[in-house]
Formats: C-alpha cells, structure tokens, sequence
C-alpha cells in the first residue's frame, strides 16, 4: 500500500530526513517511534505531499506521490499533529466538509457522517461550533474528520496527544478498527504503552533521520530487549564506579545494563552506592520491552555504533 | 480539476462568513455610512466647477467604493491566513483538493462579497442618492468586475509576498488610503496637487475611478481602464504565481 524509498529532506542545514525506507501492507498498523526532532512528523509530511522529498520517492498503491500528487492524496487520510478543526463552524460542518472534499455527495455523505460521528462518539454534537467542544472531544473531530471516505492510508501524527484516558483508549480502539476494516495505518507517536495498546503489527524506530530499525514487537524484544536498572538520585551523582555501557539518560538519572537479572545487578548496584555515598532517590527494574528496545537501540545509535 | 471541490471550498468559506459577518462591514457597512455624509462637499465641488447637474454621488459611491473595496484584498487574504491560525491549511492541502482547486474556492467568496458591495453601493445610490448613470449600467459592471478581477488577484499575490498577517493587514489599510487619494477617489481629481495628478495613472484605483466615471457621465470609452485593470491584475498574477507557496509558513491573525 505505501512504499517510501530513500527519502531525504533538509531544511537548511538540518537533515531532517536522511535516506527512509518504509513499507506499509494493507490493513496493517505501523508504529513511528523516535524522540524529539527524529523525522517522524517530517516523514509523515512528505508522505501526505506537504513537502517535497529532495530525494528518493513515495508511492501509494503504486501511484508515485511526486509525479501525482493529487491522485495520491485522495488515497489517504492526514490527521496532524496540531488540532485542525474550523472553530467558527459546528461539528457536522466540519465533517461535511472534508466529505465533500474527498468526493462524497448528498445522501452518502449524510450516512457517513452519522456512521463517524456515532464512532467517534460525536452524535450528539453535531450541531455544536467546534470551538465550544472539550480538548477531547475537539481532537476526536479532528481525527474522524480524516476517515469519512475511509481512505486506504491513515497517516496518524500524534493524534492523542494531550487527551484524557478515556478519549486515548477510544481513539486507539478506532485506529485498530479501521486497520481491521483494511486501512493501512502509519501512527507516529512517542508513547510507548500506545504501541502496545494499538497492537501495532510494526515498529520502525527513528532517529535523526532515518529508520535505525523495524519489525514486530517481539522481533524487537527478541533482538533488543536488554534489562536494565534506572538509578535516579537527588542529585548528579559524582565518583561513581559503575559498570561499562552505563547510559546517562538526565542529569540524575543513569540507566545500567542488567548482564544477569535486573534484580541481581540491583542488589550489587545498591552495594557499590552504598560505599559512595551518592544520594538515591529511586531505583527502577527495567525488564524486556518496548521500553527497553528503545533505550537500547537510540543509546547504541547514539553512540555510533549498530543499534 | 473538480468543480464540486472547488465548489466545496467556496461553500466552506462562505459558511465561515455567515458566521462571522464582520468582515463585510469595511466593505459594505462603512461606505454606506460614509456616502451621505460626504455627499454635498462632493455636490458643492461640482458645482463649483461648472457641473450643475451634478449630485455628488458621481464621485463619492464609486471613490468609496474604490477605496472600501481595497479591503477586499485583506479579506482574501484572510481567507488563507486564517487557515494557518486554525491548523487546517495542512489538512486542506492533504485533502484531495489540488492546488488550483484551493486557489480558485478560495476567491469565490471575495467575489461575493464585492459583488455584494457593488449592488449595494450603486443600488443604494441610484434609489436614495440621485445617481444618474448617464453612460452605461453595463460598462459600470465591466469596471466593476475588471477592479474586483484585480482586488482578488491583489490579494493572493499579498497572501505570496507576507508572511503574517499583520504585514498583510498594515499593507491594504495603506494601500486603501494612498491609492484612494492618488485615485481622486478621497477628493475630486482635479484638487489633487499637480505631482500627484502625474504620479495617478501608476495607481489600479485610478483606472477604476476613470473606468466608473466615464460610464456614469457617459461619453468616453470604459475599454481603456477595463484593460488597464486587466493588465495590473495579470502583474498581481504574475506575483502571486512566483511567490505563492502552499507550504511556506504564514503567520495567521492570533
């Protein structure tokens, strides 16, 4: 369904994209996951025709987006990551009008927005100007606004950022139907335990640029899982010995590599800080994850060496 | 291209205007206002020049509907700056709608708007204010459409060359005034100062003063400011053409 070949995209001197390769089936949810400035809104931006790749290409249903842009934008759904709703107008204008855009008419049209809206828990609110909605409800409008002519590529940036529990849950629930429904999903977040929830069948990890690994949750674990053991003290600890691949993730915050169980190289850790004094504030067990492929696989690219 | 997007576009826009209606009040509201106050200066200076048939409504409905219409162009603008302020101008862009089907939705409302101003003003005058076009009602609506053809194309090309709205909006209240005066659209031509009776012809708002006068008193051709119109809205084109870029960052009004 969506194919990215070696994109790259610079602002400036910023590399914000630096050779992506991504591929995308039908019906299958893919995760982007990067820290701050990693290329995933980038990425996403370049696949939905906002930016030009400098190089490379994408290709949705096998229609380039460079040389067809128009064609492969009807092909897709965009929800980005600001709220982008029409706050002088109601709920239903908003639909209405990303219905008609997207080629929808009259009675189809009506019976879309009813099927979104009651999916989106927006029925009731149909009449109401957007700009009277909750944070949530705002966000869930802006999401279903993309989905009304059900586009076989969902490109999800962030979406449930800043939205209570309840409307996150929804919201993941929706994703996994529309993915179920045939959607390819592309879903750009930084919340781990979201992955997990969306039962995303991928995950591409990206940083500074480029796609430093992808493949199924467990692949990942299987491949990346290390433990660890997270210290975090009062302070920035001083003259500490500590083992080899120790990472300082914040200034009072250091993440050692658990060779055995995390609970073994805990108690020798607890040991070694006991003799130096440093001031502990709280000592965290860091089993096999998503959580922890993350850790291991930016720290590694961070240093330079394979992730 | 599709018409039913465009179509979509404009009927979007136009359902955002009916929500919020200020936006015609510079256009349509104050110039009505304006018109009967400034009616007998205009009645005494044509007298006093020899025109006794003359009501004053000669020169104050088409120079406040010059100098008002050029806030047509902030309204387009607007249209696209509001965007950015809402987040939605990415979302259009990744909607199906291509990049000519946004541009043309997008002005159809500024047409209205100073289609509206035109029936209005004229209408207003014609019933109330003893406007007495003499020349031609057509050639009246040709300068009108060749001087709405160039607020429009004014407006997307200042939407290319600002960045925030501020610059925009600082640029047409100046615009209005300075070309209104320069037009003899402000007071009649003839008491404008011999530099700025030279430096006139420069000015679109001109042609639009001449093209309404000559259909109103009658007796000269509307064709030359019609073209001349014509060929300020193909520059304002040729502007927006090189300077308009969908993804260029704007800062909307906050």
């Amino acid at each position: 369904m969506l194919k990215v070949r070696g994109v790259h995209k610079s602002y400036g001197p910023v590399k914000a994209l630096n050779g992506v390769d991504l591929d995308v089936g039908r019906g299958e949810i893919v995760a982007l996951l990067g820290p701050n400035g990693a290329g995933k809104s980038t990425l996403v931006s370049v696949i939905a025709g906002l930016h030009r790749p400098d190089r490379g290409g994408v290709w949705l249903n096998g229609v380039d987006t460079g040389t067809h842009p128009d064609l492969a934008r009807r092909q897709l759904g965009l929800a980005p990551q600001e709220t982008g709703i029409y706050p002088t107008l109601t709920v239903l204008d908003n639909l209405r009008f990303f219905g008609e855009l997207a080629g929808l008419r009259k009675r189809d049209l009506l019976r879309r927005i009813d099927e979104v809206a009651a999916a989106f828990s927006l029925g009731d609110l149909l009449d109401r100007r957007a700009r009277n909605l909750s944070g949530g409800e705002a966000r869930r409008l802006h999401t279903a606004m993309i989905v009304l002519h059900r586009p076989p590529l969902l490109l999800l940036d962030e979406v449930t950022a800043g939205v209570d529990v309840q409307t996150r849950n929804q919201l993941l629930d929706l994703v996994g139907s529309l993915a179920e429904q045939g959607s390819a999903v592309v879903y750009s977040t930084h919340y781990l335990h979201e992955i997990e929830a969306l039962g995303a069948q991928r995950v591409a990890i990206l940083l500074e640029g480029r796609v430093v690994t992808a493949g199924s949750i467990p692949d990942l674990i299987g491949a990346f899982g290390d433990s660890f053991v997270e210290l975090k003290f009062e302070q920035r600890p001083t003259g500490l010995d500590l083992p080899p691949g120790t990472v300082v993730v914040a200034e009072n915050v250091l993440r050692v590599p658990a060779e055995d169980s995390p609970a073994v190289t805990a108690a020798d850790l607890v040991g070694r800080l006991d003799r130096s004094g440093a001031p502990l504030r709280e000592i965290r067990l860091l089993q096999p994850s998503l959580e922890s492929v993350f850790l291991s696989v930016t720290a590694g690219a961070a240093n330079g060496g394979p992730p | 291209m599709s018409l039913r997007r465009i179509a979509a576009i404009a009927r979007q826009d136009l359902r955002i205007l009916r929500t919020d209606p200020m936006a015609v009040v510079p256009l349509i509201v104050l110039p009505l206002v304006v018109m009967p106050f400034l009616q007998p200066a205009f009645r005494a200076a044509f007298h006093f020049a020899g025109l006794h048939r003359a009501t004053g409504a000669e020169q104050v409905v088409p120079g406040m509907a010059i100098t008002f219409g050029f806030f047509l162009v902030m309204n387009t603008c607007s249209s696209f700056f509001r965007e950015h302020t809402w987040q939605t101008w990415d979302r259009l862009r990744a909607s199906p709608a291509g990049t000519a089907e946004i541009l043309l939705g997008k002005v159809v409302t500024p047409l209205v708007e100073v289609t509206l101003q035109f029936l209005l003003l004229f209408g207003f005058a014609g019933l109330l204010m003893d406007l007495h076009v003499r020349g031609s009602w057509l050639g009246l609506c040709a300068v009108g459409c060749a001087f709405a053809v160039f607020l429009v194309t004014t407006g997307v090309a200042l939407t290319g060359v600002c960045r925030t709205y501020m610059q925009a909006n600082a640029a047409v209240a100046t615009g209005a005034l300075v070309t209104g005066g320069f037009a003899g659209a402000l007071v009649p031509f003839a008491l404008l100062p011999p530099w700025a009776q030279s430096v006139a012809p420069l000015v679109p708002s001109y042609w639009a003063m001449q093209g309404y006068k000559h259909a109103i008193f009658g007796g000269k051709t509307v064709l030359v400011p019609i073209l001349l119109l014509l060929g300020f809205s193909l520059i304002s084109t040729v502007v927006a053409a090189c300077r308009f870029r969908l993804d260029d960052p704007k800062i909307g009004p906050t």
